[in-house]
């Protein structure tokens, strides 16, 4: 097994320049002059906006605007926290975060893989091109469509079900089920679109590795397993933590679209709580409390993970 | 690729080709019903719903020139066209150099600006701040107000900058060492091999861009400025939302229709581009290019 | 390679050719087509002072089919007349229009003129949002500048009492929509087929939904009909099964039938009683399963579909030519007609709630500051005169013509240029908001008579009279309860039980139903109750 000596990722190893001196800095130069706009971008328009949020610890009055209004501390995140439902929107989000994670992402570096692996060339073109066409499907025509499949009535999932002799299931009004409706949707709809990146960073491996493979006798799950994957783990592990930062964001778009009464147990977000507490009431300062919230959420848990990741798999964000 | 026709091998193809059937026929079933709804005749639709099936010599394009004669429709694509191509290319020229930057691991700073691009994607201010910056810099009623705040997105950013982390380092040096500067660098060498993962992110954000609704519903008054997506969200929600109106501006298309056959149109554009894009996917572009 | 890097550079050019043109506030491209116009305004000799620019941000009454175009004669005539550069922006639908409004309201950025738009339908609440951020101008100082338009308009005290706050009048209240205008409808094809009576009582009601699911109605051989349609509206099970909650006295969310017990209606004893009544429909199937998640338009796409039998439909959207046509074409044979208020166990009998809320608008205190409520004031007043035929309409003689009986007509009129025409929706955009006021005419010309395709005569007004005839509750003074300050968690909490209950999820019995009680006290009700009664006293609505 020669294979296992394959450089699997660009290692990681930082080469720290101590000579910090002004003349490493001169060297650089052409790299900040490059960055610059972008980083001038970044001051206004994102931390920008991010100076407004203050009205997160404020009573925000559009009279008084942002500077004028009082503050109150953190009068609005106690309300949120407060909430009558806190814990259960808090269950909900993360649940679906992590599910359409720990589901989804598998499921679309196995399509990549599978897509990258095909001798069959005009097929997989085809392919690839039918799996991303559902991200541009709204979550509206979303709606019409499972409605029409899992209709308890006449939806077409259900008449098999009858079909084989089961009692029709209301899986959208149900609490046992609108679980992974919501679940499932969303990696019908998605799963193909997030498959693009990992087929570019499948493409960015070098082909010499495959032929060194192909060389020593490997069997494809072998190339798989030694080449194909570790060359992909920067991206999945990027993706991963990433997402872990944004945990409290479980598919506003999908949720308000899908759900109804009887499943806000388990299909209310702090997303959709917000919407009805928050914009529609007013009560801006709140909405932009949540904002902080869940920033703070995704803060320590992007630390954990990063964390995590540099032990397990030797790659972190920084 | 080596394609060494093992038994094994032969194997594994014709599983591959099963389950990449299995994904195939799972995404399109469904589609299908789309793309039915969007073709069938009003008569049809009130008598019996969609039906899976519909023999196409009863598809009618009635919702397609129904949507593709409305009056805004021209103006709405041109302007989509335009925020669309305007917003990518901003965006790339924006995170590029970004990505570059944070790639390189021994830039001194580094850490700093990775916390800085970092702290943003965390903590998103929300409707409200955005709203307050964009009018206070008089941007309402102009494309920009739309393009800007999300011209780069620290995702798309991170993604690239890994891709870029993935490249040789030899290949950077060497180039370092003949005396060429970063921007040089990235010209000459970086952007180069990172054909893939520039489609992949043009990709993303062109996508983004055009599909934005909320931004040109927030921002954009003109109704010579409005995109196509808002104008397709106008007729997608307003039969779930208006009362009633004794009139309708589409007559001979049910609502279903006229939402399927939408959803298609905003479709094209990308479905055109994709095989194009496709063709650079395929070519092993990275070695390619170090050959060269 | 060369390719690639040319690809960038131009689009690094096309970046930088967009921002030139991008700079001036309005691009260029949609100034064509006021050239024509140019003429008739240059060679004025007399000095005109420079126009007011107005600001009108509204909903549109045909959302999908756009704004009018920048040509359109009103706007030179607005020009010409009144001296006054309008900007029409037509606001979205639901909960965007909310969105854009409050986040325009935060900003301190209103229009001059707008309409409160509430996704909940409660403009009067938001009004008095704005009001209190000080973001709104009081008008009363402008309605003897619009005596007309106040006389049409502006003439039910009591709309006028609820936009007037700390002594002043901040909105304008547009009339409401024609009250009263929903009502309970069954299809008497299928009731002749079976054999059946018109239903009078819930239990009637429930065996006649009964048959209708299970007894094959359409005679289709097929298992594809129920008794009820409807969907979820509002707060709780809706407004929509009103009929039914009204069968035990406990229509609608506050109890207005009987003042001396005013509080929320789920605090009678009877309330349990409908809920029960309700949950056995749905235990008896006798209900389109879909009901608690569908939406507005599937709902209707269905009724045409034939999928149900006794539903709940405003007298338009179910009469109106439009709406009717698609289902007279698939059941040529079939009617549906009206059906009275079903009398309950204890004789209580109420066909729904009626709160009379219509749209408002207000005018920015930006915009009175900078001296444009006058001019504002004499847009409103045009539109209710000399406008309003052009706005509600169009042009006499193109687009509609005044028949001998003075109704509105469109005979002999080309097809495209009917003001009924798809083509001509984008220039009346403003009739539901701004223009109409309920006369006889437009009634008249809204909801007019017509034959079916088996030649009955289709009569919408007298779905229309049969509904307001039945006893309904005068629930206006909803308009005064201000939400809790937990909204949505109450909101929730009162509307989830409930539903809870109907479908099964949760036992329905002595203890779950005090349990449900106390959950609701737990989240403020009584409080919410307490002040629901107080601001009805002072609007000396609880009599």
């Amino acid at each position: 097994m020669t294979l296992k000596t394959l450089p699997a990722v660009p290692p990681s190893t930082e080469k720290f320049d101590f000579k910090k001196s002004l003349c490493a800095l001169w060297r650089q130069r052409w790299m900040y002059f490059l960055m610059t706009p972008t980083l001038i971008y970044f001051a206004i328009f994102k931390y920008g906006p991010l100076w407004n949020a203050q009205i997160a610890f404020k009573d925000f009055k559009p009279l008084l605007g942002v500077m004028g209004s009082p503050w109150v501390g953190f009068k609005h995140f106690e309300t949120f926290v407060n909430s009558f439902y806190f814990t259960d929107l808090m269950t909900n989000t993360i649940y679906f975060s992590l599910a359409k994670l720990v589901l989804g992402l598998p499921l679309a570096v196995i399509c990549a893989i599978a897509l990258h692996e095909t001798w069959l060339v005009k097929y997989r073109a085809f392919v690839q091109t039918m799996i991303y066409l559902p991200h541009f499907l709204s979550w509206v025509i979303m709606f019409g469509v499972l409605l029409v499949i899992l209709s308890p009535g006449n939806g077409l999932l259900n008449q098999v079900i009858e079909h084989f002799g089961g009692e029709p299931i209301s899986f959208m009004t149900s609490p046992d089920h609108f679980r992974w409706v919501v679940i499932l949707s969303d990696i019908w709809k998605e799963t193909g679109w997030s498959t693009i990146l990992y087929l570019a960073a499948l493409l960015a491996i070098s082909p010499d590795l495959y032929e060194a493979a192909a060389v020593d006798g490997a069997s494809p799950m072998q190339r798989i397993w030694y080449i194909s994957l570790p060359g992909i783990v920067p991206v999945i592990v990027l993706v991963t933590l990433l997402r872990m930062g944004h945990i409290l964001e479980a598919g506003f778009n999908q949720i308000f679209v899908l759900y109804s009464v009887p499943v806000y147990s388990v299909g209310d977000i702090l997303d959709t709580w917000v919407y009805r507490q928050g914009i529609l009431q007013f009560q801006f300062s709140l909405a932009t409390a949540v904002g902080f919230f869940k920033g703070v959420i995704g803060l320590v848990l992007i630390l954990i993970s990063n964390r995590i990741a540099k032990r397990v798999a030797g790659q972190s964000l920084f | 690729m080596l394609r060494t026709k093992t038994r094994d091998a032969v194997i594994f193809q014709i599983g591959l080709a099963i389950f990449l059937t299995i994904i195939l026929l799972i995404i399109l079933i469904p589609f299908w019903r789309v793309i039915v709804t969007a073709f069938v005749p009003l008569d049809i639709y009130t008598d019996e719903g969609v039906p899976f099936f519909l023999p196409p010599t009863k598809w009618t394009f009635e919702a397609f020139s129904q949507l593709l004669g409305h009056s805004m429709f021209p103006r709405a694509a041109l302007n989509s066209a335009i925020i669309t191509l305007l917003g990518t290319a901003i965006s790339l020229v924006l995170t590029v150099p970004l990505a570059y930057g944070l790639s390189t691991r021994n830039l001194t700073g580094r850490k700093v600006i990775m916390a800085i691009v970092l702290f943003t994607y965390l903590f998103s201010p929300g409707l409200i701040p955005v709203y307050l910056l964009i009018t206070g810099m008089k941007l309402t009623n102009n494309y920009l107000a739309v393009i800007l705040p999300p011209a780069v997105s620290v995702y798309n950013t991170l993604v690239m900058m890994s891709f870029f982390e993935g490249l040789p380092e030899e290949l950077k040096e060497a180039a370092r060492l003949d005396g060429a500067n970063e921007l040089q660098v990235l010209w000459h060498v970086i952007l180069p091999l990172s054909k893939p993962i520039l489609l992949t992110i043009g990709l993303f954000y062109a996508v983004f861009f055009w599909n934005e609704f909320f931004t040109p519903l927030l921002y954009l008054n003109d109704n010579s400025l409005l995109p196509l997506p808002v104008l397709l969200r106008n007729i997608l929600i307003s039969a779930s939302f208006n009362e009633y109106v004794e009139y309708n501006a589409f007559s001979s298309s049910s609502i279903e229709s006229l939402k399927a056959a939408g959803v298609l149109i905003t479709m094209l554009p990308m479905l055109l581009v994709y095989p194009w894009i496709q063709r650079y996917f395929t070519k092993g572009a990275l070695v390619g290019g170090v050959k060269e | 390679m060369k390719n690639w890097k040319l690809i960038f550079i131009v689009s690094l050019l096309v970046i930088s050719q967009m921002l030139a043109a991008c700079a001036p506030a309005t691009p260029a491209p949609t100034e064509e087509p006021e050239a024509p116009a140019e003429p008739t305004a240059v060679p004025s000799p007399t000095p005109i002072p420079e126009p007011i620019e107005i600001t009108l941000w509204a909903q549109a009454t045909v959302t999908e089919a756009g704004a009018p175009p920048e040509d359109w004669v009103a706007y030179q005539i607005i020009l010409d007349e009144l001296n006054i550069d309008l900007t029409y922006v037509i606001v979205p639908t639901g909960e965007d229009g909310e969105a854009k409004i409050n986040a325009a309201a935060a900003a301190n950025d209103l229009p001059d003129l707008f309409q409160v738009v509430s996704a909940k339908n409660d403009s009067r609440g938001a009004l008095l949002q704005l009001v209190d951020l000080g973001l709104i101008a009081p008008v009363e100082d402008l309605m003897p500048l619009m005596p007309e338009r106040a006389k049409l308009h502006y003439n039910d005290p009591l709309a006028l009492d609820l936009v007037t706050f700390y002594d002043h009048q901040y909105g304008l209240p547009e009339p409401p929509p024609i009250p009263r205008r929903e009502g309970l409808v069954i299809r008497k094809d299928w009731l002749d087929n079976l054999a059946l009576r018109t239903p009078t009582t819930p239990e009637e009601l429930f065996k006649v939904a009964k048959a209708f699911t299970e007894q094959d109605p359409d005679g289709n051989g097929k298992d594809d009909t129920y008794g009820f349609g409807g969907f979820l509206n509002g707060q709780g099970l809706g407004t929509r099964f009103d009929f039914l909650m009204g069968a035990y006295g406990v229509p609608g969310v506050w109890n207005f039938t009987d003042p001396a017990a005013f509080g929320l209606n789920v605090r009678s004893p009877e309330y349990p009683e409908a809920v029960a009544y309700f949950k056995s429909l749905v235990d008896a199937k006798v209900i389109d399963p879909d009901w608690a998640t569908l939406k507005r338009d599937d709902f209707r796409a269905r009724w045409k579909q034939g999928t149900f039998g006794i539903m709940w439909e405003d007298f338009a959207a179910l009469t109106n030519k439009s709406n009717y046509e698609p289902f007279d074409t698939n059941f040529p044979e079939a009617e549906w007609i009206p059906v009275a208020a079903p009398v309950g166990p204890t004789g209580a009998s109420n066909y729904g709630v009626y709160t009379g809320r219509g749209q408002i608008f207000a005018v920015s205190q930006k915009a009175a500051d900078a001296g444009k409520a006058e001019a504002i004031a004499s847009l409103l007043e045009w539109m209710a005169t000399d406008g309003y035929y052009l706005l509600g309409f169009g042009e006499e003689g193109v687009n509609y013509i005044i028949d001998a009986n003075g109704n509105i007509s469109t005979e002999g009129l080309a097809d495209a240029d009917k003001y009924t025409a798809a083509e001509r929706q984008p220039f009346t955009q403003m009739r539901n908001q701004l223009i109409f006021y309920n006369s006889e005419q437009e009634i008249v010309a809204r909801y007019p008579e017509y034959k079916t395709l088996n030649g009955r005569t289709m009569q919408p007004m007298t779905f229309l009279g049969f509904f307001q005839q039945q006893p309904w509750v005068d629930g206006r003074g909803i308009q005064v309860i201000l939400p809790p300050a937990n909204a949505a968690d109450f909101d929730r909490f009162y509307t989830e039980g409930l539903i809870k209950f109907v479908l099964g999820q949760e036992e329905l019995n002595d203890e779950t139903w005090a349990a449900y009680l106390a959950g609701l006290d737990a989240l403020g009700a009584a409080d919410y109750e307490a002040a629901a009664k107080q601001a009805l006293t002072d609007a000396g609505l609880l009599k």
